[in-house]
């Protein structure tokens, strides 16, 4: 195998484990965040801003993965 | 570091043209048509203001910077401090919407002299940076010298730990929003050289919904830091 092939190996495995947990961490938030919505209907206001910050910060772990993933695909030649 | 370089020239297009000297790439000459857009709609919507909104115009002006205030004055705590730091972090909102909207119109990205700005890491890392110091700036302003003490709050041996927590805040903030516009550009621009037709229109309809997201994290998120930097002692 050439680098070649393993910096495309290494790009596609970086953004396929960085969306991984971010993933599963981002479904648990939000299927907590509408559990509470279903049995307070009147805390939606706060639980959908608290719900996107914190989404943010799970989001910020994926991006980290898919710069690096454009990082390693940028030295393919 | 040597990997980062080709991301960073790729993603920022290189100079088009210099003035006195410096270089200037697309993203200054698309920044320079926003602030113009920016500026003229202040002007549109702020003429002829009346304590009781007579336009429409104006009624939409208030609607839209009443809602942003109450949604960041419950971030912050109360509607007074929003107001206070209203006149940054409304304009961060503003700007990023801006720029992030800029990369949907036809042409953006092709053109010379015409790309999203939030979609280069020096454009979001300037911003980052300006959310940074204005936080410190301002924890000194409320607490005095009082505020180093935040750094060794729930025990010195953490101080390692706080530094590098205040560092890595600007690198995510600004790598999120650089990662999120210039991924969804990348990722219409190759959807759309596979297929041009009715295919990348889901993806730019969901481009439009993260460039309003991605504006609201990045104020909220300021918002947070400024209010945790400004929050009083317990």
């Amino acid at each position: 195998m050439t680098n070649d092939a393993f910096f495309a190996l290494g790009a596609a495995l970086a953004i396929g484990l960085a969306t991984f947990g971010p993933g599963i961490g981002q479904g648990l938030a939000a299927g907590r965040a509408f559990e509470g919505i279903a049995r307070q209907p009147e805390a939606t206001g706060d639980i959908r801003t608290l719900l996107i910050l914190s989404l943010a910060f799970m989001e910020a772990l994926c991006i980290f993965g898919l710069l690096i993933a454009f990082m390693l695909f940028g030295k393919i030649s | 570091m040597d990997g980062m370089i080709p991301v960073v020239a790729s993603s920022e297009g290189g100079a088009i043209f210099k003035l006195f000297g410096l270089e200037i790439s697309s993203i200054t000459t698309t920044t320079w048509v926003i602030m113009l857009v920016l500026t003229m709609a202040c002007f549109f919507f702020s003429r002829r203001l009346k304590a009781i909104p007579e336009t429409k115009v104006q009624l939409i002006a208030e609607l839209t910077v009443d809602t942003l205030l109450g949604f960041l004055g419950s971030i912050m705590g109360s509607k007074e401090k929003a107001r206070y730091y209203f006149p940054m972090v409304g304009s961060f909102f503003f700007i990023i919407l801006a720029s992030n909207y800029s990369g949907l119109l036809p042409g953006a990205g092709h053109l010379p002299g015409f790309q999203a700005p939030t979609s280069a890491i020096s454009y979001t890392a300037a911003l980052a940076l300006v959310v940074f110091f204005s936080t410190h700036y301002h924890g000194f302003r409320t607490h005095g010298i009082h505020y180093l003490k935040h750094f060794i709050e729930p025990h010195p041996l953490m101080l390692p730990l706080t530094l590098m927590e205040e560092l890595i805040k600007p690198l995510s903030l600004s790598l999120r929003l650089y990662g999120n516009i210039y991924g969804e550009e990348t990722l219409v621009a190759s959807i759309f050289a596979m297929v041009p037709l009715f295919v990348p229109l889901p993806f730019m309809l969901l481009g439009v919904f993260f460039g309003f997201i991605q504006a609201l994290v990045f104020t909220l998120l300021t918002c947070t830091y400024l209010a945790s930097a400004t929050a009083e002692a317990h």
